[in-house]
């Protein structure tokens, strides 16, 4: 009997579907999402690449003058990560001392390059 | 003498075959929609059932190795054909000009005629899955064909007449039969959610259990043609039971220009069926599916013998009316 | 019909995961079950013996997308007491939440997926559309549906805001609501009773016997859960109770599957409520000391056993994963014999399968021409089991 009810009362009520892509998700802001580097911040110290679990971060040539906890670094390397062989596990985000590297809110990252790499 | 021309157009256009598609594909449109909002779900568009129709006509035919290609393309156009032929007798507009007295036997054998086609294709295919579905196709054909039949009997009798056409007229003047034989009802409807091979009775089909059935060689326009042949067995069946049950498309009084007395018979005809689609719909949503010797116990104890109580009674009420 | 073949697998609408069963059936009765389970097998074991302890956490989690985090947490609380490390209050209760959450989504999947293989639709959307509130909160909380990635040698990676907190238990409610329904749905809908109630029905003796473990041995009324037998993380501080069911069948599992939901529920509310404050990790050393550990977890669909074995160094030497789901299959084979081809696909569902913890290798021999599935010997025993219905 109480499907019955339900079936009748669904009926007359709203559908749950989300209409996507007309509607849009809802993403929480602690959502993992595409992975980026953010070049000001980043120190060079290859932390990232060492706790990738799928090592899809290689370490490139990158010199550049970084300002780290007030004192004036000359890094030499940066990282370059495969963009869709990223499981988006979040340890590099964890891991990494400056913040620099990190997960993005989005939401459904499609490409047609396969070889796309985010640095 | 009938107007040659006024049959064509009754066979071909309206309400005949094209008509008929129409409001197959409405229908089954209706009944996805429906039951997609039941499970607070939104449901395919309104085009959906046809735009699925042309999708598989484009469809490649696969031929599994040993089959004889020819009878499986002959089997879905026999099956279209018979229940295509069986909508001419049911009355939509008013009484049927195709009427002559026996017809209702006529479109109860067209409509039994997909069962045998799903078996013959389930045992043509040399597939374990179709074969185990083809047998239980037939199985469940011995099931509920005797309460069906049984419960569609029972109006010719109280009408005294073997013609559809001439039944409705009969409930013109007298009661609906609903009212008169609500344990008939119920078995009619219970034995049509089994013929069309719905949600509790879709055992042939059992996705789970065995792939498709007989089903699953069907491809291209052969599959297409084969759930046309459902969907237009859904409007003939629904048909059917508004006739013998709801009145038909027949008011209780005669209006006097002809043609608002055809228009107003046709919206009764759409109002009846719809209702019996909703109830339709309504038990595919809220059941699951049975095993076929759980089906046996069912239909042998309870769907027969609620048939024979509802011949008896009848029987009886026609003998004390008749005699005195 | 004499006696046929029917090839159940590896690809079938029944199964969601590739398992390969070759039914001997004579007409609707199964006389004979062969079994065959390497279809998913990814080396994920050997593959976990190159990572060290940080990197191998994501890894291990990826074995199954529903019990990822019973694996991870399993794996990570062997390795802790291996080390000897303590983690924090505050990181029991935060991985006591999200492996109740993920019973409950487990378990809700499984109500549906029972439904769609008796041909009960309209249980499956209903269940999947009440499953998604438990998503949208694990959503919140860890940043992903599936593959939380909460776990840590040491603890867990994020924290639980306020707002977390508090938007978890305004969920709550709904969901008890809906979980009530289902109780009392499952006790009074003729057609999912007239389709369980008899089917595939497993003695006590029987369950003990072939080492059934979940609740499909709960459902036997065997008295076993590895929360309240070998404690671990924040469940002897909640108040929760086991439940248990004497029928045996497939009704029974679904009797205890509904009622260990509602007690998920309450769980959850609790350590909402009581979440201890302080730090949610400890630093913990790179190597793990020499020794053997076996780490027991109650998964969604049993006991879960990890055995580990380290050498000294920042990587496991050898990791042997028993899932729930290989301990159960047994009892499938022997539940299937003589009952009606109808009732596969229900049995095969009511011990909740995930092929993807189960898988293990096999083992081709060209001489003979056979093809057999094996395990290799675990903690050093040598021999191997096969896995065939009865001969």
């Amino acid at each position: 009997m109480s499907v019955l009810r339900e079936m009748i009362e669904n009926l007359f009520s709203r559908p749950v579907t989300i209409l996507y892509p007309w509607t849009k998700v809802p993403i929480p802001d602690t959502f993992r999402g595409r992975v980026a580097n953010t070049d000001e911040l980043c120190i060079g110290c290859s932390k990232c690449s060492l706790v990738c679990p799928a090592q899809v971060i290689t370490m490139i040539d990158g010199p550049r003058d970084v300002e780290f906890k007030g004192k004036n670094l000359a890094r030499k390397k940066r990282p370059q990560i495969d963009l869709f062989k990223c499981i988006r596990c979040g340890l590099c985000e964890r891991y990494c001392p400056t913040g620099s590297i990190h997960l993005e809110h989005v939401q459904g990252v499609t490409g047609t390059d396969r070889d796309v790499m985010v640095t | 003498m009938i107007d040659p021309v006024f049959i064509l157009i009754y066979i071909f256009v309206f309400p005949g075959f094209l008509f008929l598609f129409a409001y197959a594909l409405f229908l089954s449109y209706l009944d996805r929609k429906i039951a997609a909002r039941m499970q607070q779900r939104v449901g395919p568009p309104f085009y959906q059932p046809f735009a699925d129709l042309i999708k598989m006509l484009g469809k490649e035919v696969i031929n599994p190795h040993g089959v004889d290609w020819r009878i499986f393309d002959a089997i879905p156009v026999v099956a279209l054909a018979a229940v295509m032929t069986a909508f001419l007798y049911v009355p939509v507009t008013g009484a049927s000009p195709l009427a002559f007295s026996g017809d209702l036997i006529v479109v109860l054998y067209l409509m039994t005629l997909p069962t045998i086609a799903l078996f013959l294709l389930g045992w043509l295919s040399r597939n374990i899955f179709s074969a185990i579905g083809g047998i239980r196709a037939v199985t469940q054909l011995f099931i509920y064909e005797v309460p069906f039949f049984l419960a569609l009997l029972t109006p010719a009798i109280m009408a005294g007449s073997w013609s559809i056409s001439e039944i409705v007229l009969w409930q013109q003047h007298n009661l609906w039969l609903v009212f008169l034989q609500p344990i008939g009802f119920i078995v009619a409807l219970i034995g049509l959610q089994a013929k069309l091979e719905r949600t509790p009775f879709d055992i042939p089909e059992a996705e789970t259990e065995v792939v498709a059935g007989p089903w699953t060689e069907l491809t291209g326009r052969r599959l297409a043609l084969m759930h046309l042949t459902t969907e237009v067995s859904l409007v003939v069946g629904s048909t059917l039971i508004a006739a013998l049950f709801l009145g038909g498309p027949l008011l209780p009084w005669t209006l006097s220009p002809a043609w608002l007395n055809g228009a107003c018979g046709f919206g009764l005809f759409l109002v009846k069926t719809l209702a019996v689609l909703l109830v339709l719909s309504s038990i595919t949503v809220a059941t699951g599916r049975l095993r076929i010797d759980q089906l046996n116990d069912i239909g042998w104890k309870y769907l027969a013998s609620a048939a024979l109580v509802q011949v008896g009674i009848v029987l009886v009420i026609n003998y004390l009316w008749v005699i005195p | 019909m004499p006696e046929v073949v029917v090839p159940i697998g590896p690809h079938h609408p029944a199964l969601k995961e590739p398992v390969n069963f070759r039914i001997i059936a004579d007409g609707e009765k199964i006389v004979r079950l062969e079994l065959d389970l390497s279809y998913n097998h990814r080396g994920i074991e050997k593959a976990a013996e190159q990572r060290n302890f940080i990197r191998v956490l994501p890894l291990l989690e990826r074995v199954c997308g529903i019990c990822s985090h019973s694996h991870a947490t399993a794996f990570a609380k062997g390795i802790e007491e291996i080390m000897g490390v303590e983690i924090p209050p505050r990181a029991q209760y935060i991985r006591t939440i999200i492996a109740e959450l993920e019973r409950m989504h487990s378990h809700l999947l499984w109500l549906g997926v029972a439904a769609h293989e008796i041909g009960f639709n309209t249980l499956f959307m209903w269940t999947w559309r009440d499953r998604e509130a438990v998503q949208d909160t694990l959503e919140e909380m860890s940043g992903n549906r599936v593959h939380y990635g909460m776990n840590e040698i040491g603890g867990v990676r994020c924290d639980l805001t306020t707002a977390q907190i508090n938007a978890a238990l305004s969920r709550l409610p709904v969901l008890e609501e809906r979980i009530k329904k289902y109780q009392e749905m499952v006790n009074s809908e003729e057609t999912m009773l007239i389709r369980f109630r008899g089917v595939g029905r497993m003695s006590k003796e029987e369950a003990l016997k072939y080492g059934a473990v979940g609740p499909t041995a709960r459902a036997s009324g065997v008295d076993y859960d590895v929360r309240r037998d070998d404690p671990y993380l924040a469940y002897p501080e909640v108040p929760w109770n086991v439940i248990t069911d004497t029928r045996g069948d497939v009704y029974g599992r679904t009797r205890v599957r509904v009622g260990e939901l509602w007690e998920s529920t309450q769980i959850v509310r609790s350590c909402l409520e009581n979440l201890p404050a302080g730090p949610i990790r400890v630093e913990a050393p790179k190597n793990a000391p020499k020794g053997e550990i076996f780490s027991r977890y109650e998964a969604p669909r049993g006991e879960l056993a990890h055995f580990i074995r380290t050498n000294g160094t920042d990587k496991a030497e050898r990791v042997d994963i028993r899932s729930p789901t290989l301990a159960n299959w047994t009892s499938v084979a022997m539940c299937l014999v003589n009952q009606n081809l109808a009732d596969i696909p229900v049995i095969v569902a009511a011990i909740d399968p995930c092929l993807s913890c189960t898988c293990r290798m096999v083992v081709v021999n060209q001489k003979s021409g056979t093809t057999d599935m094996a395990e290799p010997g675990f903690a050093g025993d040598p021999g191997g089991r096969r896995y065939r219905g009865r001969p």
